[in-house]
């Protein structure tokens, strides 16, 4: 038997990449390995919906799987990979000889080493994660988040709406200061404060004070947090440990954009894949879930020698206290920043430019400009 | 019902909400598709819905954009 495609990885992009092979008309064996025990779910709702008790389920019924003759290798993971002998070892010994390989093994969450091994620390990345960390805040007791990234801040609004006493602790002097700079992260402290979120700036983890359980933190400013569970959301990095010695990058396996790696027949897709990033001029990875959709749809359709679609670039999204923020281009790059609106009232737009010309756009509150943005980022 | 519904194949994501509240009228390709027609309120609802603000709803009797 012809070993067909195989699908590393089970999250967004290699679900849409098995959706497009299948409508496509691959008709060859297909698998997929998933190193959770869950069949392919969304992740957004994770640390939204699920937070609130609202749990999203699959993103196909087990039926699906049958009917579109995908197996599913569920609760195992990939652990290696043989270019030459066109193989994927799995962690239960086995190995899979493929024809085509869809690298999507997705990213893992970053770790604080003075956090590990204690009992309550959380980090959120997977649907097991999410149940726990919602335990947790049903739980009651004081939350402390690590991080004020994106995850973390929905992690804080969602506890404050279940009426959990929630800290951010962030070390930079704002949520998001690296990207958005330190006057639109400061919007972000204020909103989560308004909602009754202690937002403490500026400081770091020095310690953790316990013996199964952290008891408290002890923060580089010399203060001391009390808390019941925490919660570590400081970013991922690609989950590519099993590449170590096939050749191919471990920190991010670098595509074209149709998910090729130099690898012969092997793609990648998702957080995975490093993409050339044209200003940085380097192959840079990690992504966001619509680039992960397209990336997954992109791969597939090479792997059937169809043409690629037009796309626009990802724009990425978040929910927080019901108030949609959108995001898209690359705000890192921009010295000047106009806004439009009214912050206070949470409906305004941040136009970031760099020489005059716009490179970044944030929204709050106001979805139906995406479109306006698009075409601002395009001219 | 005067609106209809058209997708910008470019800036879908195929999120999947608008098939999630409206399958009758919405189906998730490699992007959405328009594939059937429903209420004006809940064409409406999906556009505003759509995180990638890809549908686009118009007036069938005046022309005029609806939505974005």
């Amino acid at each position: 038997m012809r070993g067909g495609i195989v699908i590393a990885g089970g999250g967004l992009a290699a679900q849409r990449a098995a959706e497009t092979l299948r409508r496509g008309g691959y008709d060859g064996r297909l698998r997929m390995i998933c190193a959770e025990h869950h069949r392919p779910y969304d992740r957004p709702p994770l640390s939204k919906e699920v937070l609130a008790g609202v749990e999203h389920g699959a993103f196909r019924p087990a039926a699906w799987y049958e009917e579109h003759g995908v197996e599913l290798e569920l609760g195992v993971a990939a652990a290696g990979l043989d270019c030459r002998q066109r193989a994927v070892s799995l962690a239960d010994g086995r190995e899979l000889r493929y024809d085509r390989l869809l690298i999507a093994t997705g990213s893992r969450p970053r770790r604080l080493a003075l956090l590990d091994g204690f009992a309550n620390v959380h980090t959120l990345r997977t649907l097991d994660d999410a149940r726990a960390l919602r335990t947790a805040i049903v739980d009651g007791g004081r939350l402390v988040i690590v991080g004020a990234g994106f995850v973390g801040q929905e992690v804080a609004a969602a506890a404050a709406r279940a009426g959990v006493q929630a800290t951010i602790v962030e070390a930079a002097a704002a949520p998001l200061q690296a990207l958005l700079g330190i006057e639109v992260g400061s919007w972000f402290a204020k909103l989560h404060r308004s909602h009754g979120v202690e937002v403490i700036l500026g400081t770091e983890i020095a310690a953790a004070r316990g013996t199964h359980h952290v008891e408290a933190l002890m923060l580089r400013d010399g203060r001391r947090l009390a808390c019941d569970h925490i919660v570590v959301g400081i970013g991922v990095d690609p989950d590519l440990a099993w590449l170590a010695g096939s050749g191919l990058d471990p920190t991010g396996v670098a595509v074209d954009a149709d998910g090729r790696t130099a690898a012969p027949d092997v793609f990648a897709a998702g957080d995975a894949a490093a993409t050339y990033d044209p200003v940085l001029r380097r192959h840079v990875p990690g992504g966001h879930w619509e680039s992960a959709v397209r990336q997954g749809v992109a791969a597939a359709r090479a792997m059937l020698g169809r043409e690629p679609q037009r796309s626009a670039p990802a724009s990425f999204w978040s929910d927080l206290y019901d108030t949609r923020v959108q995001y898209l281009g690359n705000a890192r790059l921009a010295d000047e920043t106009a806004i439009d609106g009214d912050p206070a009232a949470r409906d305004f737009a941040i136009t970031f430019t760099r020489d005059g010309a716009p490179v970044a756009v944030l929204l709050v509150g106001r979805p139906h400009e995406l479109p306006n943005a698009r075409a601002l980022l395009a001219a | 019902m005067p609106y209809t519904a058209t997708i910008d194949s470019a800036a879908c994501a195929a999120h999947g909400d608008c098939e999630a509240i409206a399958p009758e009228i919405f189906a998730i390709e490699d992007v959405a598709v328009v594939v059937g027609t429903g209420p004006d309120e809940l064409l409406l609802e999906a556009a505003r819905i759509c995180p990638s603000v890809a549908i686009v709803v118009t007036d069938s009797e005046t022309g005029e954009a609806v939505y974005p």
